[in-house]
């Protein structure tokens, strides 16, 4: 019995050793400048949280290479009559990780999760009133108004197995102490967490029972961080990772002159922009002017707005791989204003004359706040900024320090001019115009540091976040770009580039919001 | 002698109460953790809710009380960032950083102390002088530079070496240790060596200064007078009386070389202690700031404890008072 079984068993092995042969293995190693804080999708609304768990966990949309809005758990959805939300219909037959079925409970049980009050996701569902499960493959979203972006707009809204969750004590996201989903996952995703060191590594492994056709080869996934942009060049120099994301921009020449490697440049969607002290009666770090605001007035703004040379910043400082900017958002993105696509010239006089018929020919001092360490070459950005608008007499007093102090900075109103970077999380102008143009309120105008206000614009928000009709809401959004630039609101400076460098065998696809998706990885 | 070992124990808890306190009152200007831990999206409520419910909003001298009681109770409570208990994650980290500094103390000890006596025995040779200003070359650069050089040199263009990380890793218990693999040792060698650097150039000329000194002293002279032979007036007279300053030194570089290998381990991405400590302060992580600090501490006075016991063991004048 023995003997006739053992050829079989050899011959067994040498099929398999056939069919395994054309994918063939490959292990892919690749390193990121942060480690996402947890394995959790609920408790961190933040890229390296959400790019990295969105290969482990789906929601019901997924967003393409494009950025196009793809079904993933949901197969199709469409509005309820009378705005009154979205029904999504339900893949069937998709098992999460553990084996556990996928159903309408567990979208119920992750939107729950989604607004308890530990999450850190909650603004996504600011508008959802209640969410039904009308059967086991169909569920409501119900709005408390027209919502026509809403499938969109929950694209990063990933589903959890409502059983795993309850046995393992998961049920809200963990805040001060971790809990088990903190380093434990259990979704439907392309790929498996099978190991989790946080800070040191972390492993991925193909998800062999996935509802869609895995277009990677990939056999196994290992991410780890390296933070210091120097290890992080040699590691993938000398070969030890195959890709790394972000590299400092002055680097790109050195990676792409070695044979072997290769850098993809692209677009990201943040915009870098400077806002204003629009709410303050005085300048706070003026050397001379500290019984008024200059910037109060709107010549002074549109002055600074001419002052400032983007396309030499771009091409000295970003090393051309900036775009620049003229809203708050890039071009290409939904609602962006192809009216008001023109940035202010470059005109130093007309800036200076600007200035002196606002009633400071003389230019004045004052202080600009920036980051050093939160978007690419920032200090460099403002020392730039500075050093044109001394050529039109006014001195910015460049107070540069690390993010993890600067928004304390800016809500205690300690600047008179200040750089952000804004990237809008629904790829839609209706995001900008939220945050950053909104009168601040508890929930709204929450990142309008400098308390700009337009009434039109305020009551402009409700519409345009519940207008059905594409056209009427895009009029809507042109005259809010219009309004803002009219009121130079904020001065967009260029759009911020993505660099990602990695061996020459590889090849991935560079989403604009900077997402890295193993699914999309091809070894060559 | 228990009572001596008593008493440095009791002397440390207020070693480690004075960092904790001036840790904790440095850490309210380090920035804000709570614009760390959300997102952009999250309200002002909610970032105030969670700030109330880490204690952030509490009194200064109340939070202090309460880490210092925590840790009195053996909790070292939660990272800000990754939500782990800091006991578990100092304890994944602390065998990367003790056998780094284990390592490169070693090196600094074999190669630092012969080639110490070495110069010292022959001051004018041009191997002794070769050597002097090999190492000023050593201590002049900064360790990072050093780092990222040797990275290059063996790792990126000779491709000998890892750039980073541990390797390969055995875990025995808790312990997880690089020093069973080929891999682990091959990813050893850069960073100990960068980190060991400075620690050898320092030995060798102590050893080196020591060694010349002592060779000028009435018994060594005695000795040659004495006719003893060469080899037993330099390897036994002479050094035995070098090693005292010179172990007190190494000791208390060692309480150095693990709070100092942060640089050592930024720059190889070693998951040491030092490297949670960056990242911590990036994150504005202030439990486990605190409690590295606190820990760091310890290590100073416990290597202390260390260096005076070997004194009892080396040099017997302290054996016969105290046994007086």
């Amino acid at each position: 019995m023995f003997r006739t079984k053992l050829p079989t068993a050899a011959l067994a092995v040498s099929a398999t050793m056939l069919c395994a042969l054309p994918a063939k293995a490959e292990t892919f190693r690749w390193a990121g400048t942060t480690d996402p804080q947890t394995m959790d999708p609920h408790a961190v609304n933040a890229t390296p949280e959400l790019s990295f768990l969105n290969n482990v966990y789906e929601g019901l949309v997924r967003r393409g290479p494009d950025m196009g809005v793809q079904p993933s758990l949901a197969t199709s959805w469409e509005a309820l009559p009378d705005g009154a939300g979205w029904r999504f219909s339900l893949r069937e037959n998709v098992t999460f990780h553990d084996g556990a079925a996928f159903n309408a409970d567990d979208v119920v049980f992750s939107y729950e999760r989604a607004i308890s009050e530990p999450s850190d996701v909650k603004s996504w569902f600011a508008n959802v009133a209640e969410v039904v499960k009308v059967d086991d493959n169909t569920v409501d979203f119900l709005t408390s108004a027209p919502d026509p972006l809403f499938p969109g707009s929950i694209a990063n809204f990933m589903i959890l197995d409502a059983e795993w969750a309850a046995a393992n004590d998961a049920e809200v996201p963990a805040r001060d102490a971790e809990n088990h989903a903190t380093r434990n996952t259990n979704g439907t995703g392309p790929f498996v967490l099978t190991s989790r060191d946080p800070g040191i590594r972390t492993d991925l492994s193909p998800n062999e029972t996935w509802w869609d056709t895995a277009e990677h080869k990939l056999s196994e996934a290992i991410f780890t961080p390296i933070g210091n942009p120097a290890t992080g060049l040699a590691a993938l120099l000398s070969g030890e990772i195959d890709f790394i994301s972000p590299i400092p921009l002055q680097d790109v020449e050195q990676v792409e002159s070695r044979e072997g490697f290769k850098v993809l440049t692209g677009l990201e969607t943040r915009v870098i922009m400077l806002g204003f002290g629009h709410d303050h009666d005085v300048l706070r770090y003026s050397d001379e002017t500290t019984d008024e605001n200059p910037f109060l007035d709107v010549r002074v703004r549109q002055a600074v707005a001419q002052a400032i040379d983007v396309d030499t910043i771009n091409r000295v400082i970003m090393r051309g791989a900036a775009e620049p900017a003229s809203q708050l958002l890039p071009e290409g993105l939904s609602g962006f204003s192809d009216e008001h696509a023109m940035r202010p010239e470059f005109d130093p006089e007309a800036a200076q004359a600007l200035l002196a018929e606002a009633g400071y020919p003389d230019g004045f001092s004052f202080g600009l706040m920036c980051p050093n360490d939160r978007y690419i070459n920032d200090e460099a950005v403002c020392r730039a900024v500075a050093s044109m608008l001394a050529r039109i007499g006014v001195e910015a007093n460049v107070n540069a320090m690390p993010v993890r102090g600067y928004w304390d900075e800016l809500r205690a109103d300690n600047f008179d001019m200040y750089l952000l970077g804004w990237s809008p999380g629904t790829f839609d102008a209706e995001h900008p115009i939220r945050f950053l143009t909104h009168t601040p309120t508890e929930r709204l105008g929450t990142w309008n540091f400098g308390g700009y206000s337009s009434p039109r614009i305020d009551e402009m928000l409700a519409p345009i976040q519940q207008e059905l009709d594409p056209e009427a809401r895009q009029a809507m959004l042109e005259e809010v770009a219009g309004i803002l630039q009219n009121d130079v609101a904020y001065v967009p400076l260029y759009t911020e580039p993505l660099i990602w460098a990695m061996q020459e065998n590889i090849d991935v696809v560079q989403r604009p919001d900077n997402f890295f998706m193993l699914r999309w990885v091809d070894v060559n | 002698m228990a009572g001596f070992i008593l008493k440095r124990l009791v002397q440390s808890i207020f070693v480690m109460l004075a960092v904790a306190f001036l840790a904790f009152s440095l850490f309210r200007f380090v920035g804000d953790p709570i614009s760390q831990m959300t997102g952009i999206e999250t309200t002002a409520a909610d970032q105030e809710r969670l700030r109330e419910e880490l204690g952030l909003n509490d009194p200064f001298f109340k939070q202090f009380a309460r880490f210092t009681g925590d840790i009195l109770h053996g909790d070292f409570g939660y990272s800000f960032r990754t939500r782990e208990p800091i006991g578990d994650m100092l304890l994944t980290r602390l065998p990367a950083t003790l056998e780094l500094g284990t390592v490169a103390l070693l090196i600094s000890l074999i190669v630092g102390i012969p080639a110490g006596i070495y110069t010292a025995l022959n001051p004018r040779g041009v191997m002794s002088q070769s050597i002097l200003i090999g190492t000023l070359i050593g201590v002049s650069i900064p360790t990072f530079v050093i780092g990222i050089l040797l990275i290059f040199l063996f790792g990126v263009q000779l491709g000998w070496l890892p750039t980073y990380g541990r390797g390969g890793t055995v875990e025995i218990g808790w312990w997880r240790s690089s020093l069973f693999t080929i891999e682990g040792w091959r990813s050893l060698v850069l960073p100990a060596l960068t980190l060991g650097l400075f620690q050898l150039t320092l030995t060798m000329r102590l050893v080196r200064a020591q060694m010349m000194e002592v060779m000028r002293t009435d018994h060594i002279r005695f000795a040659i007078a004495r006719g003893v032979p060469w080899r037993s007036i330099r390897y036994r007279h002479a050094l035995s009386n070098t090693m005292i300053p010179v172990i007190t030194i190494i000791g208390l570089q060692f309480g150095g070389v693990i709070a100092f290998s942060i640089v050592t381990e930024s720059v190889f991405q070693w998951p040491g202690m030092g490297l949670l400590f960056l990242e911590s302060i990036r994150f504005v992580d202030i439990p486990v700031m605190s409690v590295y600090l606190v820990v760091i501490a310890f290590f100073f006075v416990l290597v202390n404890l260390l260096v005076d016991l070997l004194y009892f063991a080396i040099d017997p004048r302290l054996r016969v008072r105290e046994s007086t």
